[in-house]
C-alpha cells in the first residue's frame, strides 16, 4: 500500500517536471558572416521634374473665403445642404403636406472671428434651374463653373453677433429666405433636387472673410433652418417649430494670382495657386529580389526656403500616365491622374521632405507596376495659401533623389 | 485547419526544450547520443549496462535482465556558456520516458518517447553600421530555432541462446520545428518564419552477448545497427518577410505589408540517420565494470534543400568513450551499498556536410544511482561537464544535470502459487 502511494507520488512529480519545462535564454553573440537575411540599398536619380498649375481645388478646405487676399480673388462660395434634417431625419417632401405651413428659412454661416470689424454686405442666390447637380466639390473651379445659372439675389445679410453666454460671442451671417424657396426643394418631381446656394459679397472688398466650411474639424458648418407650423385641424395649430439641414458640400471659387518665376522654376506645391509638381525617378530595370521587403523607398526633396513653417504635409501618388517635363504649364484641368492605391502623406521636417513610396516601389521592383513618375501636391489640411517650393534637378547640392533600403532573404 | 495544426505544432515544440547552441542551427541540429540518466552518468551511448548489472535501458537486447517492469523518466537541465560570454543559457526538458516489461527473464517489450535531435538555438549578431549616402544605417540580426524530431519507439527482446540476446526496435520519427530570422534596422524588426513538420522511421537491431565468463571477470559485448526505414519527409511552411511594426513576434494587421505569402513545400528525404555502434564491458567480481564504446553515425539524406538558419548540415558523427560503473545491490543492508556509481569520458566529432568543418565535443561525466523499495525503484542523477567547439569558431562550455526516476513493479514474472 505504502509503495503504491510512493509510486503514485513520484509519478505525479515526474509528470509535473515535464509540464514545467522552461528555458532561460540569452542570445549568443555571433559574427555576421554566413548568416542569412541581409540588408541592401540602392539609390535612383530623379531625372525629370517640373511644377505645373491647374485650377485651385478648394473643396476640402476648412473655410469658405470671401473678398481678396495676397492677390487671390475669392469670387463666391457654393454650398449644398443635406436632403434630410439633423433631427428626426425630416425630408423636404415633408413640407408638401397641406397641414404643414413653412413660415421662413434661415441660412447661417459661422464667421471665423468672434467680433465684427466690417459692415460688409453679403448676398445669396440659389439654383432653381440647376437640376440635380450644380457643382462638384472636388472639381468645380473658376474656369469650369458658370455663375450665370444662379438665380437673382434672394436674400442679403450682414454679420451679426450672437451671445452664447456672458463671456463668449459668436458671429454669424444669417440669411432669411422667403418660404417660397422651399417650394423648389420640396418639388417631388425632382427627387434629388440640388439644394445648392451661392453666397457672395454684395460689393467688392479688399478685405478677406473666413467662414467655417463643412470640412472644419472644430467649428460649425453651414446650416439651413426651416421654420414651420403644423395644423392638427382647421382650427388647431401647433407652435412654430424648426428643422435644421447641414451642409454636405461646399467650395470657394477663387481666382489665383499670377504665378511667380520662383513658383514655376522650382518644384512647388500650393492649393490655392493650384501648384503641383511631378517627378520621374529613373529606376531602370531594377528588380527587387523575390522574398524581399522594402524598408523604405524615400524620394527626398529639400525646401528652397530655410525659414520654419507651420506643419506642412505633402500628398504624393504614382502617376498613371507619362508627364510632360518640357516646361512649366498651366492647365484648365489637371492632366495627370494618380493611382489612389499608393497614397502617401508626408510631413515636412526640418525643411526636408522624405516621401516613402515603398509600397509602389515594391510593385515596380516586382514588375507589377509601371513607373511613370510621381505627383506631389499640398495636403488639404495645410493652409491653402501657403506655397512650398523644393529644389529641382538642376540644383547641384540639394537635388531630389530616391533611396531604397530593403531586406532580403 | 491551419489553426489546429499550429496547436499541434506548439504542443510538440513544448516537448523539447534544451539549452541552445549555435551548432543546433546547422540543419536539423545535433543528434542526441544519450537518453537515459543511467547512460548519461557514464557518458555512454546506451549500449553497455549502466542501469543494473547486465541492463541498459537504451539497449533492448539487455532488457530481459531486468527483474521488474519499469516506468522510467529522465529529465535534464543544461547550462551552456559561449566563449567569454558572461551569462549562461539554461534549458531543460525530458530526455526520455520509457516503459519496459521483462517477461520471464527471456523476453521483454518496451515503449519509449525521446528527442532525437537538438534544434534549440538563439543568437544574434553584433551591430553593423553602413553609411548610405550620408545616412547611417545600423542593424543587427537575431535567429531563433526550436523544436525538432521526437522518436516514439517500440522495442522487444528475444533470446538467441543462453549467452546472447537480440533486441529489435522501431522508432517512429515525428515532430515539428520552427525557426525565425530577423533583421533589426533602427529598432524595427523584419522577420520571417519557417515552420516544418517531420515524419519518418528508423529501425534498430541490438545485440548483447557474453563472450568470456571466468571466476573473476565476465566480458560482454554489445552492438547496434540503426537503419532508416523511411527517410524523414515533411512540410515546410515558409512565410515571407514582414515588418513587425508592433514587435509582437507574429504577423498581424498592424504589420507591413498587409498580406504575406506562405509557401507550403513538401520535402522528402531530409534526414536518414544510420549508425553502427560497438561496446565492450568487463565486469569484475567486485561489481566494478569497465566499458568502452564506439559509434559511427551518418545522415544519408539526399535532399539538402530545406531551410535552416545555417545552410550547412550535420553529415556524420563519431563517438568514442569509456568509463567505470560500480553497481549497487538492491538488497544490501547498508544504504551505501545500494548506490551505483558511474564515471565516464567521451569524445564526439560532428562533420558538416557541405563545408567539411568539424564540431568537436569532449565530456566527462559522473553519476549516481540509488536503489530503494522492494521493486527495484531507482533514482539516478548524472552530471556532465564538457566543451563543444569548432576550429577557429565558437567554444561552448556545457554543464548538464540529469535526473532519472525508474519505478519498478511486478508484471509477467513467476509468482508463488497460492497454497
Amino acid at each position: 500500500m505504502n509503495i503504491n502511494i510512493l509510486n503514485t507520488t513520484l509519478g505525479v512529480c515526474l509528470v509535473g517536471l515535464l509540464a514545467l519545462s522552461a528555458c532561460e535564454e540569452a542570445a549568443i553573440p555571433v559574427g555576421v558572416d554566413n548568416t542569412p537575411i541581409t540588408l541592401d540599398t540602392i539609390s535612383f536619380p530623379v531625372v525629370k521634374a517640373i511644377a505645373y498649375q491647374s485650377p485651385p481645388e478648394m473643396g476640402k478646405t476648412e473655410y469658405l473665403y470671401f473678398g481678396k487676399q495676397d492677390g487671390f480673388d475669392f469670387q463666391y462660395n457654393l454650398i449644398k445642404f443635406d436632403s434630410t434634417s439633423v433631427t428626426a431625419n425630416t425630408p423636404f417632401s415633408y413640407f408638401n403636406d397641406s397641414l404643414v405651413v413653412v413660415d421662413s428659412l434661415r441660412l447661417s454661416l459661422r464667421f471665423d472671428k468672434d467680433s465684427i470689424a466690417s459692415d460688409a454686405k453679403f448676398q445669396l442666390r440659389y439654383f432653381p434651374s440647376g437640376g440635380d447637380s450644380v457643382f462638384n466639390e472636388l472639381e468645380s473651379n473658376y474656369l469650369n463653373f458658370n455663375q450665370a445659372i444662379a438665380s437673382e439675389i434672394i436674400s442679403t445679410a450682414q454679420m451679426e453677433a450672437d451671445s452664447i453666454d456672458t463671456n463668449k460671442t459668436e458671429v454669424y451671417l444669417n440669411f432669411t429666405l422667403d418660404s417660397s424657396i422651399v417650394n423648389a426643394f420640396r418639388d417631388t418631381s425632382v427627387l434629388e433636387y440640388n439644394r445648392s446656394f451661392l453666397v457672395e459679397l454684395a460689393n467688392e472688398s479688399s478685405e478677406s472673410f473666413y467662414f467655417h466650411s463643412t470640412d472644419i474639424q472644430a467649428g460649425k458648418q453651414p446650416e439651413l433652418t426651416v421654420f414651420y407650423r403644423q395644423f392638427l385641424s382647421d382650427t388647431v395649430v401647433l407652435d412654430t417649430t424648426s428643422r435644421s439641414y447641414l451642409a454636405v458640400a461646399d467650395i470657394s471659387i477663387i481666382t489665383p494670382p499670377p504665378i511667380s518665376y520662383e513658383d514655376s522654376t522650382t518644384l512647388s506645391v500650393s492649393i490655392a495657386k493650384g501648384l503641383k509638381s511631378i517627378v520621374f525617378v529613373d529606376m531602370g530595370d531594377w528588380t527587387l529580389p523575390s522574398k524581399s521587403i522594402v524598408s523604405s523607398a524615400q524620394i527626398i526633396f529639400n525646401r528652397v526656403e530655410s525659414d520654419s513653417i507651420a506643419q506642412f504635409k505633402v500628398i504624393s501618388h504614382p502617376m498613371t500616365s507619362d508627364g510632360d517635363y518640357e516646361r512649366f504649364a498651366s492647365y484648365t484641368d489637371d492632366p495627370y491622374d494618380e493611382d489612389l492605391n499608393y497614397f502617401t502623406s508626408t510631413i515636412l521636417i526640418d525643411n526636408v521632405l522624405k516621401i516613402n513610396h515603398r509600397k509602389v516601389a515594391t510593385e515596380i521592383g516586382h514588375k507589377n507596376f509601371t513607373n511613370l513618375g510621381f505627383k506631389l501636391q499640398s495636403s488639404f489640411s495645410n493652409d491653402p495659401f501657403t506655397t512650398v517650393k523644393f529644389y529641382g534637378i538642376n540644383n547641384t547640392d540639394s537635388y531630389p533623389v530616391m533611396r531604397v533600403i530593403y531586406v532580403l532573404q | 485547419m491551419f489553426s489546429s495544426n499550429r496547436t499541434i505544432i506548439f504542443l510538440l515544440l513544448l516537448g523539447v526544450l534544451n539549452a541552445q547552441s549555435v551548432f543546433n542551427a546547422y540543419g536539423l541540429g545535433l543528434s542526441k547520443s544519450t537518453h537515459h540518466t543511467a547512460s548519461a552518468g557514464a557518458g555512454s551511448i546506451g549500449l553497455v549496462p549502466t542501469f543494473h548489472p547486465g541492463v541498459s535501458f537504451d539497449n533492448p537486447a539487455t532488457w530481459p535482465g531486468l527483474q521488474f517492469t519499469y516506468v522510467s523518466g529522465s529529465y535534464s537541465n543544461r547550462s551552456i556558456e559561449i566563449g567569454s560570454q558572461v551569462s549562461s543559457n539554461y534549458g531543460n526538458g525530458f530526455d526520455k520516458i520509457q516503459f519496459v516489461i521483462p517477461i520471464q527473464n527471456r523476453f521483454a517489450i518496451g515503449l519509449s518517447l525521446k528527442p532525437v535531435n537538438d534544434h534549440n538555438a538563439y543568437f544574434k549578431t553584433d551591430s553593423t553600421r553602413i553609411n548610405f549616402q550620408g545616412r547611417d544605417l545600423i542593424f543587427n540580426k537575431e535567429f531563433r530555432s526550436g523544436g525538432g524530431i521526437l522518436a516514439g519507439s517500440f522495442g522487444f527482446a528475444i533470446p538467441m541462446n543462453d549467452r546472447m540476446g537480440l533486441g529489435l526496435s522501431f522508432d517512429k520519427l515525428f515532430g515539428s520545428s520552427r525557426d525565425e530570422e530577423s533583421l533589426i534596422l533602427n529598432s524595427v524588426h523584419y522577420r520571417l518564419f519557417n515552420i516544418k513538420t517531420y515524419s519518418g522511421s528508423v529501425f534498430n537491431i541490438n545485440f548483447a552477448g557474453k563472450f568470456y565468463d571466468a571466476k573473476n571477470v565476465i566480458v560482454t559485448g554489445y552492438a547496434r545497427i540503426s537503419m532508416t526505414r523511411e527517410p524523414v519527409s515533411g512540410t515546410q511552411y515558409q512565410f515571407d518577410l514582414f515588418e513587425d511594426i508592433n514587435d509582437n513576434y507574429s504577423f498581424d494587421t498592424d504589420d507591413y505589408p498587409a498580406t504575406i505569402d506562405v509557401d507550403t513545400v513538401k520535402v522528402s528525404n531530409i534526414y536518414a540517420p544510420s549508425s553502427f555502434s560497438l561496446g565492450l564491458n568487463a565486469g569484475f567480481n567486485n561489481d566494478l565494470n569497465v566499458f568502452g564504446e564506439f559509434q559511427l553515425w551518418t545522415d544519408q539524406a539526399i535532399n539538402g534543400k530545406y531551410t535552416s538558419i545555417y545552410k550547412d548540415q550535420i553529415g556524420s558523427k563519431s563517438h568514442v568513450g569509456g568509463g567505470l560503473v560500480k553497481f549497487g545491490k538492491m538488497g544490501a543492508r547498508s544504504w551505501q551499498d545500494r548506490i551505483t556509481m558511474r564515471f565516464g569520458i567521451f569524445k564526439e566529432s560532428y562533420l558538416l556536410k557541405n563545408s567539411g568543418r568539424k564540431i568537436n565535443e569532449d565530456g566527462i561525466t559522473v553519476g549516481f544511482g540509488y536503489k530503494f523499495a522492494a521493486t527495484g525503484n531507482q533514482l539516478d542523477i548524472a552530471y556532465r561537464t564538457g566543451a563543444r567547439f569548432m576550429t577557429n569558431d565558437y567554444i561552448e562550455s556545457i554543464q548538464e544535470i540529469t535526473i532519472g526516476l525508474s519505478l519498478g513493479d511486478i508484471w509477467f514474472l513467476r509468482r508463488r502459487a497460492k497454497q
